[in-house]
């Protein structure tokens, strides 16, 4: 257990890639969108705004999932540690980075309800469809969206390591065509408007818990993955 | 075979890819505290014979025990083993003190003071990143580790790369000093035989995925010798004898021979004008390992045949 601790501390050697860049990205997005959303204010506009600049700090946990695996995977082994204390010592540490970002997100959000939008009406934390059950559903959902987004990365780095470029692009490749397929079959069978009821029906907390479930899977997978991996 | 003294027991020992075999049904085992030298051609197996030792990597087949176990996954074998590789990854924002202090939390019997002195011995700039140091630099970084981390088991996979003549020496001062004080087991391997001949007390020479030499470097020495005098006089001497090198110039040859030298053959030498010069390790590897080679490509051609 105290080892899985240490690769926590050992993951956060990259302050810059796992603290940094996350918060950097997210100060400069939530800058950006208020300037935009303060000359639309200004221009006379009443507003409510929003934007989705906030996806822009998500999206770097993907590089954060691959640099975590990609470079210290095996500097871990150089320190005699376990695939296993690894694997969790990673978790635990992406864990942390999710949270702190759910956390950023949720009082953000208070805060943007407590101001209405800043003085200006403008909202990027406090989307509507996601605050709808609460600061700690959006928290619940920020973090869901957090590791999802790490163990995408992750997972891809892992399978990347073990079987090489071609078969991760033949998987990615093969996901697409899934994605595909399922647009032209709603298409195909006209049933778009019930698949836009039904997401609405599941509300951002319902499909947190279903991203929270593709999160395990894809983290037992790349577990699985992980076990006959060499550095 | 006992387990008493055995650090490391390796039975039977083969990784295939694909087509090509790297270790080839390969047996032998680790006493404590010993130093040995891994010796061989590049692509003789050696790192991954070390890797499989140290869990990093995975046997096709055979059996390896550390401590009495099997290594991989076990946390409590492992955390006495350090094997820093040639071509080491470091964490990209890594500076040496981070990957120090990382070690320090890995490998219980780790020694601050030690690393700060081998620090200052191989003049380590402490303020730069180690994706951005030379090559030397970046051996020094796994040598340090090696040393301090003074894990019962350490593996050190050709540690000089970049490494000068002067930091060399440095590493070889430092590790045998270090190995006076805190006894451990240290498999070294090395293209560099003759430096490292002094320091290794055990050899295992590997070549084609085989074990070729598993003996004591003393014993190793003391197994062939140079006869040099007159052609005819060294042909009759070593009549019967196995030559594994032969190399003459005009009346003079000088001829290694395989075999301990009795007192008897010794009179017989002096009476017959012959010297003997003693062989060096690296030249008793490589022609060791070159005869085998082409007794390999005879019976091949035989099989052929």
């Amino acid at each position: 257990m105290n080892r899985t601790v240490n690769v926590v501390r050992m993951q956060l050697i990259n302050k810059q890639t796992f603290v940094w860049v996350p918060l950097l990205v997210l100060g400069a997005s939530f800058a950006m969108s208020l300037a935009i959303y303060a000359i639309l204010n200004s221009s006379g506009l009443p507003g409510p705004f929003y934007g989705g600049g906030s996806q822009a700090p998500l999206w770097v946990l993907l590089f954060v999932g691959i640099s975590s695996l990609t470079l210290t995977f095996p500097f871990s082994q150089a320190m005699s540690v376990t695939r296993r204390e690894f694997f969790l010592g990673t978790m635990l540490a992406a864990a942390m980075c999710a949270v702190l970002l759910a956390a950023v997100f949720a009082i953000g959000g208070l805060v943007e309800e407590a101001t209405n939008g800043w003085g200006i009406n403008g909202y990027f934390f406090a989307l509507d469809w996601v605050v709808e059950d609460g600061a700690l559903g959006a928290a619940f959902f920020y973090f869901v969206m957090a590791m999802l987004i790490f163990m995408l990365g992750f997972w891809s780095a892992t399978v990347y390591k073990r079987f090489g470029a071609l078969v991760l692009t033949l998987i990615w490749v093969g996901v697409g065509v899934l994605l595909l397929i399922a647009v032209w079959a709603i298409t195909r069978f006209e049933v778009w408007p019930e698949v836009v009821t039904a997401l609405v029906e599941l509300g951002a907390v319902g499909l947190a818990a279903w991203g929270l479930a593709l999160t395990v899977v894809l983290g037992a997978v790349s577990y699985l993955t992980l076990r006959r991996a060499t550095p | 075979m006992t387990t008493g003294t055995h650090v490391i027991e390796v039975n039977g020992l083969t990784k295939r890819y694909r087509d090509v075999v790297a270790v080839d049904d390969v047996s032998f085992t680790i006493e404590k505290d010993t130093i040995y030298g891994l010796l061989g051609r590049n692509g003789a197996g050696k790192t991954t014979v070390m890797s499989i030792l140290t869990a990093q990597n995975f046997a096709t087949s055979g059996d390896v025990r550390v401590f009495g176990l099997p290594p991989y996954e076990n946390a409590k074998v492992l955390s006495r083993m350090c094997f820093v590789r040639e071509s080491q990854k470091y964490p990209d924002d890594a500076l040496p003190k981070h990957a120090f202090a990382t070690a320090k939390l890995f490998f219980p019997n780790w020694d601050d003071e030690l690393a700060a002195q081998l620090i200052d011995d191989f003049q380590l700039p402490m303020k730069t990143r180690i994706k951005k140091m030379s090559r030397g630099q970046l051996s020094a970084v796994g040598v340090i580790i090696g040393i301090a981390s003074r894990a019962e088991i350490t593996f050190f996979d050709e540690p000089y790369l970049g490494l000068d003549a002067v930091a060399r020496q440095v590493f070889y001062d430092r590790l045998l000093e270090d190995y006076v004080t805190h006894p451990r087991t240290i498999i070294l391997s090395s293209h560099l035989i003759d430096e490292v001949s002094n320091l290794i007390e055990r050899v295992l020479v590997i070549d084609h995925g085989r074990i070729l030499i598993d003996e004591a470097t003393d014993a190793i020495r003391d197994r062939a010798a140079n006869i040099v005098g007159d052609v005819a006089a060294v042909d009759a001497f070593v009549a019967g004898r196995e030559v594994i090198h032969r190399e003459s110039l005009g009346r003079v040859a000088s001829v290694t021979v395989l075999g301990h030298l009795t007192a008897s053959d010794r009179a017989e030498l002096a009476s017959a004008g012959l010297d003997v010069t003693p062989v060096s390790l690296q030249q008793l590897i490589v022609r060791t390992t070159q005869r085998a080679a082409s007794e390999a490509a005879t019976a091949e051609e035989g099989a052929l045949r």
